[in-house]
């Protein structure tokens, strides 16, 4: 205690600084534990820690902003081709992924030449090596390969080297051997093959088109008329039923010929498509004969100039955002996922925003004061901590076991045993991130309504305003901003949550949107894709996951875009409302 | 040791396989498709077999469009609620259904769940590319891996001196990287490689397969099992001593003839009363998984393909025809 009442506080802040300074040369020898001392009172050493917090804070952010978005963004570059003739005698291609120096091995010393070895222990043992793409999945058995710099004679980047990216077994690297057109073998000319590539993916989305839209919509009816059957006997019996059942199995006999004739057109198509064909060779001399149609996008990537760089770089990020997934979704887009994910969220704030507003009014406006209340606030504010996956696991038992499964039983007896609403679906994803987020909502709104002057409540009562008057005019519009910010962040919240979702109705590969042109529209009994889970599946789950690493950036890229722009949005229309009911404050 | 002699049956029908790449078997038969078969499938069960699954279901739609699958893969233990509920068709799953499960399912229909034997998956014991290390017996694995020690080794194995690897390596400590205790190859490889005895407390438990290649891909010290399938240029899947005493890489040959001794296979289980025939539609996607277009997908999917006396065997099981 002595020590502290050595002490001398100064008398003002704005004298501080002086007064260390002069007191430091009188006392000279005692001058470091009273500058400390000092220093702290002015509260100095605060002042840095609190700004050092926030620069490190912003770097934090900013650099791993930075990183997703350097990684994200340099994903769809196109990158030239690289053959790479070894020592040994070995000849491979591929495109560079990365590199790194490493340690050879005491076991991998014997089996080299002594010019290799004098190279190594030139290096103090080290060595560089590059990871090559060398895809041909379906000749070579892996994707990848590592090449050390000593193994290496000499590397070219031939000029007729293509990069095709495929329909099903990812990329190919090689040449054209050769062009099949109509059942006729012609040998590789550039514009003829890219003249028939575009006719063949023509044909392939023709295919995709009769197979959606056509031949969806009549699975949909004749998946409708079974159901109107199975209805039917339910509810008046096997007999009364059986003009029902005979009516619509005739109808069910008709949407099959009709199947039949689109079934047949796209077997032609398909057959056609199978006379239009490319070989390519890979760089040892093994070749591949596909359907050009399975060729989603080539290019001689050693022979490309700025422009077309640009150009394929744009297209593939278009893929990516307007086509479904491919190879059990590590190529191809994520447009199923965006959808899921946009859907979803607003989904969620539709049932979160009355919940949470409504809730806050209450406490706030209505409720006594009082330990109750207290209460009640408490375990708001403790939900909003509870981890996110026992949300998830309350969604699975109550809203879709317990819900779902009533539901099912008074509404949709005919699809059973076969659960409509008694399984994860959007609606279910959605209600239980709208409870996961509504202490959110809650805190922010009470907080906003908080904010209001009690001299405007008071002059609106006073004008004889009632009490809901007063609400609904003076309250609600000035706290509406504050109220905004709430949803803004459940938004946020709700956008970026995955583990719970895995429970109620996210899926790897979900067949059918949850909107979509047939009745009755919004299905919301669907499970759907979400782009948060498909960076999970995509980076854990994809069998390779050197292919995946560079999907879960521009898939997080993409993740964190959308997010940035409904809240932006949200924040739009907030301050439209701020400035709307600035005017018309007293 | 059901999983040997099912292995073993297959054993006089060896692979001709190709350097690097698997091949189908040339007799499967090409998928013909027929008419009339429209709906909605559910999958529920492992993930080891998720990505498969997504593969055969993308295969299975391009010959019919109408037919929407739903896949959701959160461990093989997800699978048997799922059939006994109804809320799944399938049930993947990458063990086999253990008699409780089986009796569950029994419980409610007055039958048991019938399997098909969709793919063979070996399990390979990965180590860091730089790894000079070759061969491991399972007593080794066990030692490594376990806390029991039930495969009959004196000491635990904590570095990797202790395997045979020589210089710098020899003093080096050993990092266990394996499945979550819902994994099916969690299950698997402790019944076969751990000889039932405990994990160690100091593996490191990964949410998925590739996960654990991620994880000694970045570690020069780890060593992890996974699928073969999931590994990448980055690891190395070591050769593991036979039941013959010799060591055996985990190619398609040696995993299906039972040399390499981790291997298994990859089941789908269905409702099927055995009275009634199945309805087109799960009858075509079985059919389907035993074509050659479906052994493709199992390639594709990182796994090895079946050859047609398996199929043949399973299709007979269904009262699904064989074609030739």
């Amino acid at each position: 205690m002595t020590t502290s009442t050595d002490h001398d506080i100064p008398a003002s802040g704005g004298a501080g600084l002086a007064g260390i300074a002069a007191r430091e040369s009188v006392r000279g020898g005692r001058r470091v534990r009273r500058f400390s001392a000092d220093i702290s009172a002015v509260g100095e050493p605060g002042l840095w820690a609190l700004g050092g917090a926030l620069a490190l804070g912003i770097i934090l952010i900013a650099g791993f902003l930075a990183f997703i978005a350097w990684n994200g963004i340099a994903t769809f570059w196109p990158k030239p081709i690289e053959q790479v003739e070894l020592r040994d005698g070995d000849v491979l291609a591929g495109v560079v992924r990365r590199g790194g120096t490493y340690r050879v091995g005491a076991d991998v010393l014997p089996r080299l030449s002594d010019e290799q070895r004098a190279e190594i222990e030139g290096d103090l043992g080290f060595a560089n090596r590059t990871l090559y793409q060398t895809a041909n999945y379906d000749l070579y058995g892996d994707d990848f390969r590592w090449v050390s710099e000593f193994e290496v004679a000499n590397v070219t980047r031939p000029a007729d080297f293509h990069y095709f990216e495929r329909q099903t077994w990812g990329v190919f690297i090689g040449r054209v051997a050769g062009l099949t057109i109509d059942g006729e073998a012609r040998a590789f000319d550039p514009a003829l093959m890219e003249r028939e590539q575009a006719a063949a993916r023509d044909r392939f989305h023709d295919i995709r088109q009769l197979e959606q839209r056509d031949i969806g919509r009549i699975n949909h009816q004749i998946e409708r008329e079974r159901l109107n059957q199975r209805r039917a006997v339910l509810r008046q019996g096997e007999e009364a039923a059986a003009p029902t059942v005979a009516a619509s199995q005739a109808r069910i006999a008709e949407l099959q010929a009709e199947f039949q004739i689109l079934q047949t057109r796209v077997n032609e198509i398909r057959e056609n498509d199978r006379r239009y064909r490319v070989q390519m060779e890979e760089v040892g001399g093994r070749t591949v004969d596909t359907e050009l149609s399975q060729i989603v996008r080539y290019f001689a990537a050693n022979q490309l100039s700025l422009l077309d760089k640009i150009g394929i770089y744009f297209s593939r990020w278009w893929e990516f955002v307007s086509a479904e997934p491919r190879e059990a979704n590590t190529q191809g887009g994520v447009l199923p996922a965006i959808f899921g994910t946009v859907a979803m969220t607003l989904l969620m704030v539709v049932f979160v925003a009355p919940f949470g507003v409504i809730t806050a009014l209450y406490l706030r406006e209505y409720a006594k004061q009082g330990r109750l209340t207290s209460i009640v606030r408490i375990s708001v504010n403790n939900l909003a901590g509870v981890p996110s996956i026992v949300y998830g696991v309350f969604g699975l038992g109550f809203f879709a076991y317990t819900m779902g499964g009533t539901i099912d039983q008074l509404f949709y007896p005919e699809n059973l045993p076969n659960p409509t609403f008694g399984k994860g679906g959007i609606l279910w994803a959605s209600l239980t991130l709208a409870l996961l987020t509504v202490p959110v909502v809650i805190v922010a709104s009470e907080e906003a309504l908080a904010a209001v002057p009690r001299s405007m409540r008071e002059g609106s009562l006073a004008c004889g305003a009632s009490k809901w008057q007063t609400i609904r005019y003076v309250v609600l519009p000035k706290a509406l901003p504050g109220i905004m910010t709430g949803m803004i962040l459940a938004m946020a919240r709700g956008a970026g949550e995955v583990a719970p979702l895995m429970l109620v109705g996210v899926v790897k590969l979900a067949p059918a949107l949850p909107i979509d042109t047939f009745f009755p529209f919004i299905h919301l009994d669907r499970s759907f894709m979400h782009l948060g889970f498909h960076i999970f599946d995509v980076g854990f789950q994809s069998r390779n996951s050197e292919a995946g690493k560079p999907m879960v950036f521009v898939t997080t890229l993409l993740l964190l875009a959308l997010i940035v722009a409904m809240n932006a949005t949200a924040i739009i229309i907030r301050n439209r409302l701020k400035r709307r009911y600035a005017t018309g404050q007293f | 040791m059901t999983r040997l002699s099912l292995l073993a049956s297959s054993a006089a029908l060896a692979l001709a396989t190709a350097a690097g790449a698997q091949s189908v078997d040339p007799n499967l038969p090409e998928y013909q498709p027929v008419s009339g078969v429209s709906g909605n499938l559910v999958s529920i069960g492992s993930d080891t077999l998720n990505n498969l699954m997504t593969l055969w279901s993308e295969g299975f739609r391009t010959f019919y469009p109408n037919v929407a699958i739903q896949i959701q893969g959160a461990g093989s233990g997800t699978a048997p609620p799922a059939l006994v509920e109804g809320t799944a068709q399938f049930g993947p799953m990458s063990r086999p259904m253990r008699g409780t499960e089986i009796e569950e399912f029994e419980a409610r229909y007055g039958y048991e769940p019938t399997p098909i034997r969709g793919a063979i998956d070996a399990l390979g014991v990965f180590v860091h590319r730089d790894n000079p290390l070759e061969c491991l017996s399972l007593q080794e694995v066990d030692a490594i891996f376990s806390s029991t020690r039930s495969g009959g080794a004196d000491a635990a194995i904590t570095t990797w001196g202790q395997v045979g690897v020589e210089g710098e390596w020899a003093d080096r400590p050993i990092a266990m990287y394996g499945r979550n205790s819902a994994s099916g190859t969690y299950g698997y490889f402790r019944e076969v490689a751990l000889f039932g005895g405990d994990y160690s407390p100091e593996v490191r438990e990964q949410p998925g397969s590739s996960t654990v290649i991620q994880g000694v891909a970045a570690d020069v010290n780890g060593i992890g099992y996974s699928g073969i399938g999931y590994g990448t240029a980055d690891v190395k899947a070591i050769n593991l001593r036979g039941p013959d005493g010799e060591c055996y890489a985990p190619t398609a040959e040696d995993a299906s003839t039972g040399n390499y001794p981790i291997a298994r296979f990859l089941y789908v289980y269905m409702n099927k009363d055995p009275n009634a025939d199945l309805e087109p539609l799960r009858a075509e996607f079985i059919r389907y998984v035993y074509s050659r277009q479906g052994q493709e997908d199992v390639v594709r999917a990182g796994f090895f393909p079946l050859v047609k006396a398996i199929a043949d065997q399973d299709l007979a099981t269904f009262g699904v025809p064989v074609t030739n």
